[in-house]
């Protein structure tokens, strides 16, 4: 067995605590019940790691063989690594008819086309998800198998999860996405924790609530245009509306573990003391980062302190309502 | 003659001569002998103000390399330091440097004989230890000149050509001290109030031990507080059409549970339109008073930094619905600096090195015990 293959087995085996190690190795269904029994769970992870790679070389097993235990185990594993959302915009007419055979194949050919060297695993998961591994390489080397990339879809939503992008990366994803989904374009849903089961029960979920069909309209807040910018939309507020909706969504229950969450805002500042900062026309441009070992349950928190704690001392006649109109 | 021995040898206007008590006691000045002594010349505890002062001048960038050797520049620029406030230095002498080096070494191998916790580098390494001046730093007359203190670490059998780095820095310092308290001092005491330390704590410990033995001083942590910390991001924000601040952040913490940390870093153009309209809003209401244009322009008060904030803070309301003011503000850094809420400052451009240590004086020089 070469030496590529050998890494991409410690690595899994690095990876793969021994107690979940004969569950994966089962479901793989690569191993004869022999060889899995000849697998000593008492020894060291070395030991196995030899012995595993003793087996596969027996077995003749190929790359691609490898990389499918990799995907079992991160499948019944997804809770590791950091994971971000981006969502889907502007859906084609046909976006909503697009179904597993034709998302594959066009995902596929579509990333195929930006990137000479790749390599693609998709797997429709019991729970309707599809599940993407892609192992990048470009016209001088051959696909990385040690820093594969990992997306989650689930088709007929606009949202998707993915963890170990590069930046370099991001753009052929976003690419072979957008055109395999059938929308104009991608973006960043500002969401990110390690744990994908609570993002992505916090997307879905709250989505649901907003939508209760399984066929969305356009998300409203995401009109791009801007026609008289001096009513200077609030591209902010849906974006902290949406984390209050996934608080209220959850009452007193168990909250999705999120650990941080940013927001880019461009606004207008307004503020009633400020004549000069008020009447100017750009936006005031920062960014702000929310971050905690437990994010939704801080934000929780901080509402049910009491309205009278978060009140903002203000020269003016107080602090501007949600439904601002513009002062012009 | 040389501006060192002028701040080691000058006397108070007073000419107090103090009785200097015993050294087997120990014993601290306290800023009440220190006013038994001179009280006849009225100088009263009010000097060194509880509160920092409430206005000061706009930082222009010193050409600071053209007046302190630019490699000693180098080496307090771009490192964080911790910083603690130091009593006045009893009978410490700009002059005896190579002495307190021999002295200090001598006092760290000491201790790492008993058994001290110094293993940085092994206990097959000594520790060398050189005190030198930074000339130049200090703004006025009143000001000792500033110490630099280095521990290379030693091993005992190194090769000729093995470059040796430090492994431990410090620094002691007073830049533009308060004249009045800093003239009221007896003779014999030196005031070099702020303290920045980098590397291991152990030698942190040893370090202040000594000085605490030799110069009868006391060392306190320093904690730039939330009014100092909102200094900076105003003064740092001011310089920046001199030199580009290129963010400015913010760290603050919620005191929900579990602790919510907010990291807001504002846009520098935007952030400079808003100081710079809190200015105006400022001068248009000095119109009224008789301030001459350059001193108003020079001078920046407590409010228009307070105003800034403000702005700030009600922007983030409008969004978030959160009040920053029910938290606390932990960091706040910009391309020229960063300035920690635990008293870690790290200053990266030197130009503006002087208007922060300015500000870090006064944190300690109010300090000071009473």
């Amino acid at each position: 067995m070469d030496t590529s293959n050998k890494r991409l087995i410690q690595r899994l085996m690095s990876r793969i605590p021994i107690k979940m190690l004969r569950t994966t190795l089962g479901k793989w269904g690569r191993l004869t019940e022999v060889q899995l029994k000849s697998m000593n769970l008492t020894q060291s992870k070395w030991a196995l790691t030899e012995k595993l790679i003793a087996i596969c070389e027996e077995n003749e097993l190929e790359v691609k063989h490898l990389t499918e235990l990799e995907m079992i185990y991160i499948i019944d594993n997804p809770n590791q690594g950091m994971w971000h959302t981006f969502q889907l915009m502007d859906p084609e007419d046909d976006a909503q008819s697009v179904e597993l055979t034709q998302f594959k194949e066009q995902f596929k050919s579509h990333i195929r086309e930006l990137v000479r060297q790749v390599s693609v695993k998709m797997k429709k998961h019991t729970d309707e998800a599809v599940w993407i591994r892609i192992a990048w390489g470009d016209a001088f080397s051959r696909p990385n198998h040690l820093k594969p990339t990992y997306v989650v879809h689930h088709l007929q939503t606009p949202y998707v999860f993915v963890t170990s992008l590069t930046a370099k990366q991001k753009p052929l994803l976003s690419q072979a996405l957008v055109l395999s989904t059938r929308h104009q374009a991608i973006k960043d849903a500002n969401l990110s924790g390690r744990k994908l089961t609570a993002i992505r029960d916090l997307m879905m979920r709250q989505y649901q609530q907003v939508f209760p069909t399984k066929y969305p309209s356009p998300l409203t807040e995401h009109n791009p245009t801007v026609s008289n910018p001096h009513i200077g939309r609030e591209q902010a507020e849906p974006a902290a509306n949406r984390l209050q909706m996934a608080c209220e969504a959850f009452g007193g229950g168990m909250l999705p573990q999120l650990q941080s969450a940013v927001y880019k805002l461009e606004t207008k500042f307004r503020d009633q003391t400020n004549k000069t900062m008020t009447e100017r026309e750009e936006p005031f441009k920062c960014v702000v980062k929310f971050a905690s070992t437990n994010l939704l349950e801080s934000l929780r928190n901080c509402a049910s302190s009491g309205r009278n704690y978060f009140v903002i001392t203000d020269n003016g006649p107080g602090p501007s309502s949600k439904t601002d109109q513009p002062q012009n | 003659m040389e501006r060192h021995q002028n701040s080691v040898t000058r006397t108070p206007l007073n000419s107090v001569v103090v009785q200097r008590r015993s050294k087997s006691k120990s014993y601290r000045l306290s800023y009440r002998s220190c006013l038994g002594a001179t009280s006849r010349l009225c100088f009263t505890p009010a000097l060194t103000a509880r509160r920092l002062n409430t206005s000061r001048r706009a930082p222009k960038s010193h050409n600071i390399t053209e007046k302190v050797n630019p490699e000693k520049l180098a080496l307090l620029v771009k490192t964080e330091w911790q910083l603690s406030y130091v009593s006045p230095l009893y009978q410490f002498r700009h002059t005896q440097l190579k002495s307190y080096s021999r002295q200090l070494s001598a006092f760290i191998a000491a201790e790492k004989q008993q058994g001290l916790a110094v293993e940085v580098e092994g206990p097959q390494k000594t520790f060398r230890v050189s005190f030198s001046l930074v000339q130049g730093m200090a703004e006025s007359d009143d000001d000792a000149e500033t110490v630099l203190i280095q521990i290379h670490s030693k091993p005992l059998f190194a090769r000729q050509d093995e470059p040796q780095r430090p492994v431990w820095s410090g620094w002691l310092t007073c830049i533009n001290g308060n004249p009045d308290y800093l003239r009221s001092l007896p003779k014999d005491f030196i005031c070099l109030p702020l303290f920045g330390s980098s590397g291991a704590e152990a030698l942190t410990t040893l370090v202040k031990s000594w000085f605490q033995q030799f110069f009868d001083c006391c060392f306190g942590p320093l904690e730039i507080s939330h009014t100092c910390l909102q200094w900076l991001m105003a003064l740092w924000t001011n310089c920046h059409t001199e030199s580009s601040i290129q963010h400015l952040k913010m760290i603050w913490t919620l005191p929900v549970v579990p602790p919510l940390q907010v990291t807001y870093t504002v846009n520098s153009e935007d952030a400079w339109e808003l100081w710079s309209s809190v200015r105006k809003e400022k001068e248009k209401e000095n119109k009224a008073g008789e301030m001459a244009k350059d001193e108003e322009e020079n001078s920046i008060d407590i409010e228009e930094v307070t105003g800034f904030m403000q702005g700030l803070k009600s922007h983030f309301y409008r969004h978030f619905r959160l009040d920053l003011s029910a938290g606390s503000l932990d960091q706040v850094s910009t391309a020229l600096g960063s300035a920690k809420y635990k008293g870690r400052i790290k200053i990266s451009n030197s130009r503006y090195m002087i208007t922060t240590l300015t500000l870090l004086t006064e944190c300690a020089l109010l300090k000071m015990p009473i």
